[in-house]
């Protein structure tokens, strides 16, 4: 359907059915997803309750600043490609093209910050879990399960970033199209619920990880 | 148009606050056991990005019904399987070996 006119498939009574099947549907695909993190955070609160000293321990290894400074990247950038799903809705194609383009960029720079600057300083000071581990005494165990949490819900997250990534750049591909109208931006409002859960994702993520080990 | 860029801005705008407010309960002197309290501010924030950008209260009924059951297979899930490292009693149990050896034998025999 790449008419900017509101038309809709066979199966649907009209453009608005179809649009809320979509939405809908996302919503359903995101409930889903909610169980999938859930496990992630259920090992947290199971790994932690045996073994607090150790988890915070790790915890107070992690770079605070990077994670603080991620957390604005994605809190504004849900906000930015909701302000372009706003102008479309206004009719003003040009300014979704740029908002969807500073969303993207603070996404990719939500992912250089992480996997390009924080994962090579932590594997560089020895907290990759294994033979390597650099927290030593009795506190290893517990803070090399932190690190085991963290790497892996940080890449869990990182992967969903890299399909939203993908997912808005084809949407900007779109929009440059001449795609979206007032009347049809079912797929700019679908996107954005993705986009959004990957940032609701990471501001649960992130007191896990930076904030609640750290203690005065 | 103008009111909702002012709703998204103002929600920005506290998004961040909670964001403030969440980095300085990091630093309060907390037990350790309280310091998932530090959750708080996210959890308001997970609502508010769910309320204003993912527009939870315009979509159509069934999206509010997805979003809830979401919630609640997420509440069983964390609930039920947390349930037991939460409630668990420890028992030491080398203090009570010792206290039985030390126990009058009339008493530990009865």
């Amino acid at each position: 359907m790449s008419d900017t006119m509101a038309t809709h498939e066979f199966q649907y009574s009209s453009a608005e059915h179809q649009a809320e099947t979509a939405i809908s549907g996302m919503w359903l695909f995101l409930a889903t997803e909610v169980l999938f993190f859930g496990a992630l955070f259920l090992s947290w609160i199971y790994s932690r309750h045996w073994n607090q000293a150790g988890f915070d321990a790790g915890a107070q290894q992690t770079w605070l600043a990077i994670g603080t400074i991620n957390t604005v990247i994605l809190l504004t950038s849900s906000f930015v490609y909701s302000v372009g799903l706003a102008f479309i809705r206004a009719g003003n194609s040009r300014r979704l093209v740029q908002c969807c383009a500073v969303a993207w960029l603070l996404g990719v720079a939500f992912l250089i910050l992480k996997f390009g600057v924080e994962w090579p300083d932590d594997i560089g000071k020895g907290l990759f879990p294994g033979h390597g581990f650099s927290i030593e005494g009795p506190l290893r165990g517990g803070a090399q399960l932190f690190f085991v949490f963290y790497f892996f819900g940080t890449a869990l997250h990182g992967l969903h970033m890299l399909g939203g990534l993908g997912v808005v750049g084809w949407i900007i591909r779109r929009a440059r199209r001449g795609d979206f109208s007032p009347a049809f931006h079912t797929p700019v409002s679908v996107v954005g619920l993705y986009w959004s859960f990957v940032d609701m994702v990471w501001i649960v993520l992130y007191p896990l990880i930076y904030l609640i080990g750290r203690g005065p | 148009m103008t009111d909702r860029l002012r709703e998204l801005s103002l929600t920005l705008l506290l998004l961040l606050v909670l964001l403030a407010l969440e980095f300085g309960m990091a630093f309060l002197p907390l037990a350790r056991s309280l310091r998932p309290l530090i959750l708080v501010p996210a959890a308001l924030m997970v609502c508010l990005v769910g309320a204003v950008f993912m527009e939870i209260r315009q979509g159509p009924a069934i999206v509010r019904l997805f979003a809830i059951a979401g919630l609640l297979w997420l509440a069983i899930l964390l609930g039920l399987g947390s349930l037991d490292p939460l409630t668990r009693v420890d028992l030491n149990v080398g203090a009570i070996a010792t206290a039985n050896q030390t126990m009058p034998s009339a008493i530990r025999n009865r």
